[in-house]
């Protein structure tokens, strides 16, 4: 028997790898967006500190800028270095 | 509010309502008219303390840039201890202020002002008079703070009763015509001196 394959339709699903459910500044998921955004993925990308914590980089941002002596991480208080 | 604002506090509620400290009734919060802004919390006297048996009322405020910056609390009940003013309810404690960060929520603050009962900083006092009392004479703050806890924070009949304290409160409020309140700081403020708690209300 010889099948021939007309077309496919590839399928298929994405998940952040990240040590924690949630962005522990917004709390939300991180399956899903900061509150700003609306659609999870590359428009609202995670990022990492070189302590490990991960968060929205949305989120993490508008932290640091409101921080005017040190960036620390808002988790571990090691200062914030992102993680190359 | 902004929107991470009012998503957090609705997360946070949920998450306070969950938690095994709720669920033994160790802390709670609620909402006061409706505003995500403006919350009460309570919490719990913690064992072993001058302040075991009362429930604190707390209010806190959550500002337009939460989580970017700490709830403003202070404390509704009145209380007798280094950290907090007995007068306004201000609290001094580092997390409200510059050791704050946006990982923190409204539950680990209800679990640090527990930890602060617990523990008290005199070296680093919000009622100076309170700080001294507690670093000169320890049993005293001791006795002082429990009479606070079971006159403000306690209700029904198992309060906790001073017969001295009592005696001193009527005698000074006879003397100088003040109400309960004033009387209790003066003679608390002056360890229970009542010749000196007199004098402290005529200068």
């Amino acid at each position: 028997m010889k099948v021939k394959i007309k077309s496919w339709r590839g399928v298929a699903v994405w998940k952040w790898i990240a040590n924690d459910d949630n962005c522990g500044i917004c709390r939300n998921g991180f399956d899903g967006c900061c509150p700003d955004c609306k659609m999870p993925g590359d428009e609202c990308p995670l990022v990492w500190g070189q302590c490990s914590h991960c968060f929205h980089i949305h989120c993490i941002m508008k932290w640091l800028n409101s921080q005017n002596v040190h960036q620390l991480c808002p988790m571990c208080r090691q200062e914030w270095k992102f993680k190359e | 509010m902004a929107n991470i604002a009012t998503q957090r506090i609705q997360r946070e509620f949920s998450e306070v309502t969950k938690s095994d400290e709720s669920q033994k009734n160790l802390i709670s919060i609620e909402l006061v008219n409706n505003s995500l802004s403006d919350l009460r919390g309570y919490i719990s006297g913690p064992p072993d303390t001058p302040y075991e048996g009362g429930i604190f009322h707390l209010d806190i405020k959550i500002p337009e840039t939460y989580p970017f910056n700490p709830p403003k609390v202070r404390f509704l009940t009145k209380i007798w201890h280094p950290n907090i003013s007995s007068v306004t309810g201000a609290i001094c404690l580092d997390i409200l202020k510059d050791q704050w960060a946006a990982a923190m929520t409204i539950r680990t603050v209800l679990l640090s002002l527990q930890a602060l009962l617990s523990g008290a900083e005199p070296d680093d006092p919000q009622d100076a008079v309170v700080a001294k009392q507690y670093k000169d004479s320890y049993e005293m703050f001791k006795l002082t703070a429990k009479h606070w806890t079971s006159v403000y924070a306690m209700t029904g009949f198992d309060k906790w009763r001073y017969p001295d304290f009592d005696y001193k409160i009527q005698r000074l409020m006879e003397i100088m015509k003040v109400d309960e309140d004033r009387a209790r700081v003066a003679l608390s403020s002056n360890n229970w001196d009542l010749e000196k708690a007199t004098q402290s209300l005529l200068s």
